[in-house]
Protein backbone atom coordinates (compact mmCIF):
# COMPACT_ATOMS: atom_id res chain seq x y z
CA UNK A 1 0.00 0.00 0.00
CA UNK A 2 2.80 2.80 0.97
CA UNK A 3 4.75 1.70 -1.60
CA UNK A 4 2.08 2.02 -4.36
CA UNK A 5 1.02 5.45 -2.58
CA UNK A 6 5.03 6.62 -3.13
CA UNK A 7 5.07 5.99 -6.94
CA UNK A 8 1.15 6.79 -7.61
CA UNK A 9 0.86 10.54 -9.84
CA UNK A 10 -1.99 12.37 -8.41
CA UNK A 11 -2.89 14.25 -11.39
CA UNK A 12 -3.28 11.56 -14.37
CA UNK A 13 -5.91 9.41 -14.52
CA UNK A 14 -4.05 6.60 -16.58
CA UNK A 15 -1.38 5.84 -13.90
CA UNK A 16 -4.27 6.05 -11.45
CA UNK A 17 -5.99 3.27 -12.76
CA UNK A 18 -2.90 1.43 -13.77
CA UNK A 19 -2.09 1.95 -9.85
CA UNK A 20 -5.61 0.35 -8.86
CA UNK A 21 -4.26 -2.34 -10.67
CA UNK A 22 -0.96 -2.88 -9.57
CA UNK A 23 -2.84 -2.65 -6.18
CA UNK A 24 -4.78 -5.34 -6.05
CA UNK A 25 -1.91 -7.54 -8.00
CA UNK A 26 0.21 -6.76 -5.31
CA UNK A 27 -2.41 -8.14 -2.51
CA UNK A 28 -3.16 -11.00 -4.49
CA UNK A 29 0.92 -12.18 -4.44
CA UNK A 30 2.65 -14.90 -1.92
CA UNK A 31 4.41 -13.45 0.87
CA UNK A 32 8.28 -12.31 -0.20
CA UNK A 33 11.29 -14.46 -0.38
CA UNK A 34 12.19 -14.11 3.29
CA UNK A 35 8.92 -16.17 4.34
CA UNK A 36 8.77 -18.53 6.94
CA UNK A 37 5.91 -21.13 5.87
CA UNK A 38 6.47 -22.86 9.86
CA UNK A 39 5.57 -19.73 11.55
CA UNK A 40 2.53 -18.77 9.17
CA UNK A 41 1.16 -22.12 9.68
CA UNK A 42 1.27 -21.95 13.52
CA UNK A 43 -0.01 -18.69 13.50
CA UNK A 44 -2.94 -19.87 11.48
CA UNK A 45 -3.35 -22.71 13.33
CA UNK A 46 -3.18 -20.91 16.83
CA UNK A 47 -4.98 -17.83 15.81
CA UNK A 48 -8.13 -20.35 14.73
CA UNK A 49 -7.85 -22.30 17.80
CA UNK A 50 -7.95 -18.90 19.84
CA UNK A 51 -10.66 -17.40 17.75
CA UNK A 52 -12.96 -20.76 17.91
CA UNK A 53 -12.24 -20.38 21.94
CA UNK A 54 -13.52 -17.23 22.10
CA UNK A 55 -16.54 -17.11 19.21
CA UNK A 56 -18.15 -20.47 20.76
CA UNK A 57 -21.43 -19.17 22.43
CA UNK A 58 -22.09 -22.36 24.12
CA UNK A 59 -19.41 -22.19 26.65
CA UNK A 60 -19.47 -20.01 29.74
CA UNK A 61 -16.54 -17.57 30.62
CA UNK A 62 -14.92 -20.55 32.71
CA UNK A 63 -14.86 -22.99 30.28
CA UNK A 64 -13.28 -19.94 27.50
CA UNK A 65 -10.73 -19.31 30.08
CA UNK A 66 -9.93 -23.35 30.85
CA UNK A 67 -9.58 -23.68 27.28
CA UNK A 68 -7.65 -20.65 26.34
CA UNK A 69 -5.21 -21.68 29.17
CA UNK A 70 -4.60 -24.86 27.83
CA UNK A 71 -3.97 -23.06 24.38
CA UNK A 72 -1.37 -21.05 26.26
CA UNK A 73 0.24 -23.65 27.68
CA UNK A 74 0.87 -25.39 24.85
CA UNK A 75 1.75 -22.65 22.68
CA UNK A 76 3.28 -19.73 24.30
CA UNK A 77 6.43 -19.13 26.26
CA UNK A 78 5.09 -17.84 29.41
CA UNK A 79 8.27 -18.14 31.49
CA UNK A 80 9.97 -15.95 28.86
CA UNK A 81 6.98 -13.56 28.57
CA UNK A 82 6.95 -13.42 32.20
CA UNK A 83 10.61 -12.97 32.60
CA UNK A 84 10.64 -10.16 30.34
CA UNK A 85 7.33 -8.60 31.94
CA UNK A 86 9.81 -7.69 34.86
CA UNK A 87 12.54 -5.75 32.99
CA UNK A 88 15.32 -4.93 34.61
CA UNK A 89 13.81 -6.81 38.01
CA UNK A 90 13.93 -10.08 36.42
CA UNK A 91 16.21 -11.50 39.10
CA UNK A 92 14.49 -9.58 41.98
CA UNK A 93 11.95 -12.55 43.05
CA UNK A 94 12.86 -15.13 45.53
CA UNK A 95 12.12 -18.98 43.98
CA UNK A 96 8.96 -19.27 46.17
CA UNK A 97 7.61 -15.62 44.91
CA UNK A 98 9.36 -16.34 41.02
CA UNK A 99 6.68 -19.70 41.62
CA UNK A 100 3.66 -17.30 42.88
CA UNK A 101 3.99 -14.72 40.31
CA UNK A 102 4.15 -17.13 37.22
CA UNK A 103 0.97 -18.89 38.74
CA UNK A 104 -0.57 -15.06 38.45
CA UNK A 105 0.61 -14.15 35.24
CA UNK A 106 -0.66 -17.00 33.67
CA UNK A 107 -4.28 -16.48 35.48
CA UNK A 108 -3.89 -12.55 34.53
CA UNK A 109 -2.99 -13.17 30.98
CA UNK A 110 -6.34 -15.27 30.84
CA UNK A 111 -8.68 -13.08 31.95
CA UNK A 112 -7.02 -9.93 30.06
CA UNK A 113 -7.06 -11.13 27.19
CA UNK A 114 -10.47 -13.83 27.48
CA UNK A 115 -11.73 -10.14 27.86
CA UNK A 116 -9.47 -7.94 25.20
CA UNK A 117 -10.53 -10.94 23.06
CA UNK A 118 -14.45 -11.21 23.13
CA UNK A 119 -14.46 -8.26 20.39
CA UNK A 120 -12.75 -10.65 17.94
CA UNK A 121 -15.30 -13.38 17.59
CA UNK A 122 -15.96 -15.05 13.90
CA UNK A 123 -13.18 -13.01 12.35
CA UNK A 124 -11.03 -14.05 10.01
CA UNK A 125 -7.30 -13.66 10.53
CA UNK A 126 -5.41 -13.97 7.26
CA UNK A 127 -1.42 -14.10 7.19
CA UNK A 128 0.54 -11.22 5.41
CA UNK A 129 3.94 -11.96 5.06
CA UNK A 130 6.62 -13.79 7.74
CA UNK A 131 10.19 -13.30 8.07
CA UNK A 132 12.75 -15.24 9.89
CA UNK A 133 14.60 -12.77 12.93
CA UNK A 134 17.48 -14.51 13.70
CA UNK A 135 18.14 -18.30 14.25
CA UNK A 136 15.53 -19.26 16.60
CA UNK A 137 12.68 -16.34 16.57
CA UNK A 138 10.23 -15.40 13.22
CA UNK A 139 7.96 -12.35 12.93
CA UNK A 140 4.43 -13.00 11.01
CA UNK A 141 2.46 -10.40 10.11
CA UNK A 142 -1.56 -10.74 10.04
CA UNK A 143 -4.85 -8.91 9.56
CA UNK A 144 -8.39 -8.95 10.82
CA UNK A 145 -10.92 -8.15 8.46
CA UNK A 146 -13.95 -7.81 9.63
CA UNK A 147 -17.24 -8.85 8.50
CA UNK A 148 -18.87 -5.37 9.19
CA UNK A 149 -16.71 -3.23 7.32
CA UNK A 150 -14.95 -1.68 10.37
CA UNK A 151 -11.24 -0.97 9.19
CA UNK A 152 -8.48 -4.11 9.59
CA UNK A 153 -6.86 -4.53 12.09
CA UNK A 154 -3.08 -5.75 11.78
CA UNK A 155 -1.91 -8.07 14.58
CA UNK A 156 1.87 -9.14 14.39
CA UNK A 157 3.19 -12.51 16.00
CA UNK A 158 6.68 -12.68 17.57
CA UNK A 159 7.71 -16.21 17.62
CA UNK A 160 10.31 -17.92 19.60
CA UNK A 161 11.78 -21.70 19.08
CA UNK A 162 11.56 -23.65 22.09
CA UNK A 163 14.28 -26.09 22.74
CA UNK A 164 12.49 -29.02 20.55
CA UNK A 165 12.39 -26.35 18.13
CA UNK A 166 8.35 -25.86 17.73
CA UNK A 167 7.16 -22.14 17.81
CA UNK A 168 6.30 -20.83 21.08
CA UNK A 169 4.64 -17.20 20.95
CA UNK A 170 6.54 -14.95 22.72
CA UNK A 171 4.61 -11.31 21.56
CA UNK A 172 1.76 -9.85 19.91
CA UNK A 173 1.27 -6.63 18.06
CA UNK A 174 -1.68 -5.15 17.66
CA UNK A 175 -2.06 -1.81 15.54
CA UNK A 176 1.53 -0.92 16.35
CA UNK A 177 1.21 -2.10 20.61
CA UNK A 178 3.17 -4.79 21.64
CA UNK A 179 0.76 -6.20 24.58
CA UNK A 180 4.29 -8.13 26.55
CA UNK A 181 5.67 -4.58 26.47
CA UNK A 182 3.00 -2.88 27.75
CA UNK A 183 2.73 -5.24 30.50
CA UNK A 184 6.57 -4.42 31.53
CA UNK A 185 5.77 -1.21 31.69
CA UNK A 186 3.34 -1.54 34.11
CA UNK A 187 4.92 -4.36 36.27
CA UNK A 188 7.98 -2.80 37.01
CA UNK A 189 6.73 0.49 37.61
CA UNK A 190 4.58 -1.02 40.45
CA UNK A 191 7.76 -2.62 41.52
CA UNK A 192 9.28 0.91 41.06
CA UNK A 193 6.79 2.79 43.07
CA UNK A 194 7.15 0.66 45.84
CA UNK A 195 10.51 0.53 46.46
CA UNK A 196 11.58 -2.57 45.34
CA UNK A 197 8.99 -4.88 46.72
CA UNK A 198 7.93 -7.44 44.38
CA UNK A 199 5.07 -8.68 47.00
CA UNK A 200 3.44 -5.44 46.16
CA UNK A 201 3.66 -6.57 42.48
CA UNK A 202 1.71 -10.14 43.15
CA UNK A 203 -0.76 -8.18 45.65
CA UNK A 204 -1.81 -6.07 42.43
CA UNK A 205 -1.29 -8.68 40.09
CA UNK A 206 -4.04 -10.78 42.54
CA UNK A 207 -6.91 -8.14 42.67
CA UNK A 208 -6.67 -8.01 38.75
CA UNK A 209 -7.34 -11.36 38.70
CA UNK A 210 -10.25 -11.45 41.62
CA UNK A 211 -11.45 -8.51 39.78
CA UNK A 212 -11.77 -9.88 36.56
CA UNK A 213 -13.26 -12.98 38.44
CA UNK A 214 -15.89 -10.66 40.09
CA UNK A 215 -16.91 -8.67 37.00
CA UNK A 216 -20.07 -9.40 34.93
CA UNK A 217 -20.11 -12.36 32.63
CA UNK B 1 -24.09 26.04 24.03
CA UNK B 2 -24.21 30.15 23.87
CA UNK B 3 -21.15 32.58 22.62
CA UNK B 4 -21.30 33.24 26.52
CA UNK B 5 -20.60 29.53 27.49
CA UNK B 6 -17.96 29.06 25.08
CA UNK B 7 -16.17 31.80 26.04
CA UNK B 8 -16.24 30.69 29.33
CA UNK B 9 -14.82 27.19 28.26
CA UNK B 10 -12.39 29.05 26.69
CA UNK B 11 -11.29 30.43 29.19
CA UNK B 12 -11.30 27.95 31.56
CA UNK B 13 -8.73 26.18 28.99
CA UNK B 14 -6.59 28.98 28.62
CA UNK B 15 -6.56 29.33 32.57
CA UNK B 16 -5.21 25.23 32.65
CA UNK B 17 -2.84 26.26 30.08
CA UNK B 18 -1.05 28.98 32.32
CA UNK B 19 -1.56 26.83 34.98
CA UNK B 20 -0.03 23.70 33.44
CA UNK B 21 2.79 26.37 32.86
CA UNK B 22 3.10 26.77 36.42
CA UNK B 23 3.01 23.43 37.25
CA UNK B 24 5.70 22.77 34.58
CA UNK B 25 7.98 25.38 36.50
CA UNK B 26 7.19 24.08 39.77
CA UNK B 27 7.98 20.53 38.90
CA UNK B 28 11.62 21.58 37.81
CA UNK B 29 11.84 21.44 41.39
CA UNK B 30 9.74 18.35 42.46
CA UNK B 31 11.10 15.81 40.42
CA UNK B 32 10.86 12.21 41.35
CA UNK B 33 12.86 10.23 44.44
CA UNK B 34 15.81 9.18 42.05
CA UNK B 35 16.37 5.41 42.53
CA UNK B 36 19.19 4.29 45.16
CA UNK B 37 22.75 4.31 42.47
CA UNK B 38 23.69 1.09 44.44
CA UNK B 39 20.96 -0.96 43.21
CA UNK B 40 21.46 -1.34 39.10
CA UNK B 41 17.95 -2.23 38.48
CA UNK B 42 15.94 0.39 40.33
CA UNK B 43 18.29 2.49 38.07
CA UNK B 44 17.64 1.04 34.56
CA UNK B 45 13.86 0.73 35.91
CA UNK B 46 13.92 4.44 35.82
CA UNK B 47 15.89 4.94 32.83
CA UNK B 48 13.32 3.04 30.83
CA UNK B 49 10.35 4.43 32.26
CA UNK B 50 11.87 7.83 31.06
CA UNK B 51 9.56 9.71 33.58
CA UNK B 52 11.68 12.20 35.83
CA UNK B 53 8.18 13.87 37.14
CA UNK B 54 5.92 10.95 37.59
CA UNK B 55 4.68 12.11 40.72
CA UNK B 56 3.41 15.38 38.92
CA UNK B 57 2.57 13.66 36.38
CA UNK B 58 0.58 10.99 38.25
CA UNK B 59 -1.21 13.96 39.87
CA UNK B 60 -2.39 15.71 36.26
CA UNK B 61 -3.46 12.21 35.54
CA UNK B 62 -5.88 11.08 38.48
CA UNK B 63 -7.13 15.52 37.79
CA UNK B 64 -7.56 14.53 34.44
CA UNK B 65 -9.81 11.49 35.45
CA UNK B 66 -11.60 13.43 37.46
CA UNK B 67 -12.86 15.52 35.15
CA UNK B 68 -13.50 12.75 32.99
CA UNK B 69 -15.55 11.29 35.40
CA UNK B 70 -17.38 14.23 36.34
CA UNK B 71 -17.59 15.84 32.86
CA UNK B 72 -16.26 14.45 29.52
CA UNK B 73 -17.51 10.40 29.94
CA UNK B 74 -21.05 11.15 31.06
CA UNK B 75 -21.14 13.56 27.74
CA UNK B 76 -19.19 11.38 25.64
CA UNK B 77 -21.70 8.31 26.41
CA UNK B 78 -24.79 10.95 25.94
CA UNK B 79 -23.21 12.01 22.52
CA UNK B 80 -22.62 8.60 21.56
CA UNK B 81 -25.93 6.92 22.70
CA UNK B 82 -28.51 10.38 21.53
CA UNK B 83 -26.62 10.81 17.96
CA UNK B 84 -27.14 7.97 15.39
CA UNK B 85 -24.27 6.70 13.65
CA UNK B 86 -24.37 8.14 9.86
CA UNK B 87 -24.35 11.97 12.12
CA UNK B 88 -21.13 11.03 14.51
CA UNK B 89 -19.70 9.76 10.95
CA UNK B 90 -20.29 12.99 9.46
CA UNK B 91 -18.80 15.06 12.30
CA UNK B 92 -16.01 13.18 12.82
CA UNK B 93 -15.40 13.29 8.69
CA UNK B 94 -15.92 17.03 8.97
CA UNK B 95 -13.05 17.49 11.88
CA UNK B 96 -10.72 14.98 9.88
CA UNK B 97 -11.45 16.92 6.69
CA UNK B 98 -10.65 20.85 9.14
CA UNK B 99 -7.08 19.18 9.71
CA UNK B 100 -6.09 18.51 5.85
CA UNK B 101 -3.89 21.27 6.38
CA UNK B 102 -1.93 20.50 9.14
CA UNK B 103 -1.75 16.92 7.48
CA UNK B 104 -0.59 18.14 3.80
CA UNK B 105 1.99 20.71 5.26
CA UNK B 106 3.54 17.70 7.67
CA UNK B 107 3.49 15.48 4.63
CA UNK B 108 5.63 18.13 2.73
CA UNK B 109 7.81 18.62 5.83
CA UNK B 110 8.60 14.97 6.18
CA UNK B 111 9.36 15.28 2.54
CA UNK B 112 6.23 12.20 1.38
CA UNK B 113 5.79 13.96 -1.44
CA UNK B 114 3.35 11.67 -2.95
CA UNK B 115 1.13 11.73 0.11
CA UNK B 116 1.07 15.67 -0.05
CA UNK B 117 -1.14 15.33 -3.67
CA UNK B 118 -2.70 12.69 -2.12
CA UNK B 119 -3.92 14.45 0.88
CA UNK B 120 -4.48 17.89 -0.95
CA UNK B 121 -6.68 15.81 -3.57
CA UNK B 122 -8.27 14.22 -0.62
CA UNK B 123 -9.24 17.56 1.00
CA UNK B 124 -10.62 19.00 -2.67
CA UNK B 125 -13.09 16.06 -3.03
CA UNK B 126 -14.55 15.79 0.40
CA UNK B 127 -14.63 19.65 0.60
CA UNK B 128 -16.92 19.62 -2.52
CA UNK B 129 -18.18 16.30 -3.50
CA UNK B 130 -18.46 15.42 0.25
CA UNK B 131 -20.16 18.77 1.40
CA UNK B 132 -18.15 20.61 2.99
CA UNK B 133 -15.94 17.53 4.69
CA UNK B 134 -19.61 15.36 5.88
CA UNK B 135 -18.97 13.02 3.33
CA UNK B 136 -15.93 10.34 2.54
CA UNK B 137 -16.11 9.91 -0.89
CA UNK B 138 -12.42 10.33 -1.47
CA UNK B 139 -11.46 6.83 0.29
CA UNK B 140 -13.20 4.67 -2.09
CA UNK B 141 -11.31 6.76 -5.06
CA UNK B 142 -8.44 5.88 -3.80
CA UNK B 143 -7.22 8.67 -1.49
CA UNK B 144 -7.32 7.10 1.76
CA UNK B 145 -7.17 8.95 4.98
CA UNK B 146 -3.38 10.12 6.80
CA UNK B 147 -2.85 11.01 10.11
CA UNK B 148 0.33 13.13 10.11
CA UNK B 149 1.32 16.05 13.02
CA UNK B 150 4.27 18.15 13.75
CA UNK B 151 5.41 15.84 16.88
CA UNK B 152 5.20 12.94 14.08
CA UNK B 153 7.65 14.97 11.34
CA UNK B 154 9.73 15.88 14.66
CA UNK B 155 10.18 12.02 14.63
CA UNK B 156 11.20 11.42 11.37
CA UNK B 157 13.87 13.70 11.71
CA UNK B 158 15.07 12.03 14.78
CA UNK B 159 13.96 13.70 17.20
CA UNK B 160 13.74 11.84 20.80
CA UNK B 161 10.18 13.03 22.42
CA UNK B 162 11.92 13.67 25.29
CA UNK B 163 11.32 12.69 28.85
CA UNK B 164 7.34 12.24 29.83
CA UNK B 165 5.05 14.95 30.41
CA UNK B 166 0.94 14.46 31.28
CA UNK B 167 -0.41 17.67 30.65
CA UNK B 168 -4.19 18.86 32.06
CA UNK B 169 -6.41 18.22 29.73
CA UNK B 170 -3.83 17.87 26.84
CA UNK B 171 -3.21 14.24 28.29
CA UNK B 172 0.26 12.70 27.57
CA UNK B 173 2.72 15.15 25.72
CA UNK B 174 6.11 14.70 26.12
CA UNK B 175 8.08 17.98 24.71
CA UNK B 176 8.22 16.63 21.33
CA UNK B 177 4.86 16.47 20.69
CA UNK B 178 3.82 19.30 22.78
CA UNK B 179 5.92 21.38 21.06
CA UNK B 180 4.46 19.67 17.47
CA UNK B 181 1.09 20.31 19.12
CA UNK B 182 1.22 24.33 19.36
CA UNK B 183 3.42 24.40 15.76
CA UNK B 184 0.81 22.83 13.79
CA UNK B 185 -1.90 25.70 14.70
CA UNK B 186 0.20 27.70 12.75
CA UNK B 187 0.04 25.57 9.75
CA UNK B 188 -4.06 25.64 10.28
CA UNK B 189 -5.92 28.28 8.41
CA UNK B 190 -8.74 28.65 10.96
CA UNK B 191 -6.10 29.74 13.43
CA UNK B 192 -5.63 33.44 11.34
CA UNK B 193 -9.36 33.52 10.16
CA UNK B 194 -10.53 33.72 14.15
CA UNK B 195 -7.63 34.53 15.98
CA UNK B 196 -9.48 38.01 17.10
CA UNK B 197 -12.82 37.03 16.78
CA UNK B 198 -15.05 35.14 19.55
CA UNK B 199 -13.36 31.99 20.62
CA UNK B 200 -16.56 30.06 19.45
CA UNK B 201 -15.64 28.61 16.19
CA UNK B 202 -12.10 26.94 17.35
CA UNK B 203 -13.86 25.93 20.95
CA UNK B 204 -16.26 23.99 19.28
CA UNK B 205 -14.03 22.27 17.28
CA UNK B 206 -11.43 21.61 19.99
CA UNK B 207 -14.70 20.31 22.40
CA UNK B 208 -16.27 18.34 19.70
CA UNK B 209 -13.32 16.72 18.81
CA UNK B 210 -12.67 15.79 22.03
CA UNK B 211 -16.22 14.00 22.94
CA UNK B 212 -16.02 12.57 19.90
CA UNK B 213 -12.52 10.85 20.43
CA UNK B 214 -13.89 9.85 24.08
CA UNK B 215 -16.90 8.50 22.22
CA UNK B 216 -15.28 6.04 20.38
CA UNK B 217 -13.09 5.29 23.30
CA UNK B 218 -15.91 4.27 25.57
CA UNK B 219 -15.68 0.41 25.80
CA UNK B 220 -11.58 0.05 25.15
CA UNK B 221 -10.31 2.86 28.05
CA UNK B 222 -12.96 1.13 30.52
CA UNK B 223 -11.07 -2.44 29.45
CA UNK B 224 -7.96 -1.27 29.44
CA UNK B 225 -8.65 0.50 32.80
CA UNK B 226 -10.13 -2.78 34.35
CA UNK B 227 -7.02 -5.29 33.51
CA UNK B 228 -4.10 -2.69 33.90
CA UNK B 229 -1.90 -3.68 37.12
CA UNK B 230 -1.14 0.35 36.77
CA UNK B 231 -3.34 2.41 34.34
CA UNK B 232 -1.14 5.37 34.49
CA UNK B 233 1.92 3.24 33.24
CA UNK B 234 0.18 1.55 30.84
CA UNK B 235 -1.23 4.57 28.95
CA UNK B 236 1.94 6.27 29.07
CA UNK B 237 3.46 2.73 27.23
CA UNK B 238 0.49 2.66 24.78
CA UNK B 239 1.01 6.31 24.09
CA UNK B 240 4.71 6.16 23.11
CA UNK B 241 4.31 2.93 21.70
CA UNK B 242 1.26 4.45 18.89
CA UNK B 243 3.30 7.29 18.23
CA UNK B 244 6.26 5.38 17.14
CA UNK B 245 4.19 2.99 15.35
CA UNK B 246 2.47 6.30 13.38
CA UNK B 247 6.25 7.50 13.10
CA UNK B 248 6.69 4.78 11.20
CA UNK B 249 4.07 5.07 9.45
CA UNK B 250 2.55 1.46 10.35
CA UNK B 251 6.33 0.21 9.30
CA UNK B 252 7.53 -2.16 11.66
CA UNK B 253 11.48 -2.79 12.26
CA UNK B 254 12.45 -6.05 12.99
CA UNK B 255 15.67 -5.50 14.01
CA UNK B 256 14.37 -2.19 16.60
CA UNK B 257 12.69 -5.26 19.17
CA UNK B 258 14.22 -5.83 22.32
CA UNK B 259 16.93 -8.90 22.48
CA UNK B 260 15.09 -11.54 24.18
CA UNK B 261 17.96 -14.77 23.32
CA UNK B 262 19.53 -14.44 26.37
CA UNK B 263 16.78 -13.60 28.59
CA UNK B 264 15.91 -16.47 30.97
CA UNK B 265 13.32 -17.15 34.47
CA UNK B 266 14.47 -20.35 35.14
CA UNK B 267 13.10 -20.83 38.60
CA UNK B 268 16.28 -22.04 40.07
CA UNK B 269 18.71 -19.63 39.14
CA UNK B 270 20.78 -17.46 41.55
CA UNK B 271 19.99 -14.49 42.31
CA UNK B 272 22.36 -11.46 40.72
CA UNK B 273 20.44 -8.69 42.00
CA UNK B 274 19.51 -9.13 45.92
CA UNK B 275 16.50 -7.36 46.56
CA UNK B 276 16.80 -3.81 48.45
Amino acid sequence: MNAALSTRNFFTPLAFALTLIATSVTATLPASAAADPAAEAFVTDISAKAIDIISDKATSRTEKETAFGTLLDAHADLPKIAGFALGQYVRLPTPEQKAEYLKLVRNFVIKVYVTRLSDYHNEKLPITGSQAKGANQAIVDSQINFTNGREPVKVTWWLVKDKSGAYRIFDVNVVGIWLAQEQRSSFTSVIANNGGDFDALLKDLSKKVADADAAPQ
Amino acid sequence: MTDHNMNSVARTLNQSFKMAGLALMLSLAACATRPDPANPAAVQAYEEANDPIEPLNRYFFELNRFLDIILLKPVATWYDGIVPDPGKQGVRNVLDNLRSFVVVANDGLQGQWSQAGSDATRFGINSTVGVLGIFDPATGWGYPQHREDLGQTFGTYGIPEGPYLFVPVLGPSPPRDLVGYFGDSFFDPMTYIFWDGPYTVPVTRTVLNGIDIRARNLDTLDQIERTSVDFYSTVRSLYRQSRNNEIANGKSDVDNLPDIDDLNFDTNEPQAVSPQ
